[in-house]
């Protein structure tokens, strides 16, 4: 459990994932980093975003997601991101974050890139 | 076709753009724009309210304006705030390019006028004479040729 109704937990292995159940405006997106930050306190370091069921992302969201993996390699670990769809994936493309964020096609790929 | 005119105020929270992101998404799918351009302008709106939410407002009761305006060239939004009194932290233009010239990729902020920006076919931004900033953003019904 996560304690929002916008995201839910699970885990492969040594990777967390996280399921979003929300489109990410600013609402949500306070929630995306209280989610994330929370993994980070508890020393998690393999982080899976999965967004197939995300038709919008803002800069806000975009902003967290790459301050989290930022931190997160600070501790070797890493933060991946999939399953979005192409308008959210031109977003990350149009700031440049889709040069500091990872973007895989499956969550299956994702977690491969972990090992 | 006349200019026909929508206005929407909305008290100033975060929790509330979603239904504005979706009022302006349902406009868009009836003014015929496409699925990519319906999304742009979605995510232009968004942008521009959480900019208005959080540099333009002292506290919820602030509100923001939201004026549409179709006709059968365009779609013209104008997002207005009441701006902070205690920083008068206006939006001008030559603030949009202060905040492009610092943005970077790798940064967590900074984006969002960036992104209106390269969504909008135009935009705006002024002082307004209430204190706070008129953002502007306009969206072209058809695609613009050299002719146009």
């Amino acid at each position: 459990m996560t304690g929002t109704e916008f995201m839910t937990l699970r885990e492969n292995e040594d990777v967390k994932i996280v399921d979003v159940k929300a489109d990410l405006s600013s609402y949500a997106a306070t929630d995306l980093r209280k989610v994330l930050e929370k993994l980070l306190n508890e020393k998690v370091d393999k982080v899976v975003v999965n967004f197939s069921e995300v038709n919008h992302i803002n800069s806000t969201a975009v902003g967290t997601l790459v301050g989290i993996a930022k931190r997160l390699r600070q501790n070797d670990g890493d933060l991946k991101l999939c399953n979005l769809a192409s308008t959210l994936t031109r977003t990350f493309n149009l700031i440049g974050a889709s040069s500091v964020v990872e973007i895989y096609e499956s969550e299956k790929s994702a977690i491969a890139a972990f090992q | 076709m006349e200019k026909d005119y929508i206005e929407l105020k909305v008290p100033s929270n975060v929790y509330y753009l979603e239904s504005v992101r979706a009022f302006i998404g349902k406009l868009s799918e009836t003014l015929r724009f496409s699925k990519k351009r319906i999304a742009d302008i979605q995510l232009a709106v968004d942008e521009i309210c959480s900019n208005a939410v959080y540099h333009g407002s002292t506290c919820i009761s602030s509100g923001i304006l939201m004026q549409v305006y179709v006709n059968t060239q365009k779609l013209k939004i104008v997002v207005r705030d009441k701006g902070k009194a205690d920083t008068r932290e206006w939006l001008t233009p030559k603030r949009l390019e202060e905040i492009q010239a610092r943005r970077s990729p790798t940064g967590e902020s900074g984006h969002g006028l960036y992104l209106i920006k390269c969504l909008a076919d135009e935009h705006n931004l002024k002082q307004n004479n209430v204190g706070g900033t008129d953002v502007t953003a306009i969206f072209y019904r058809k695609e613009r040729t050299n002719e146009d």
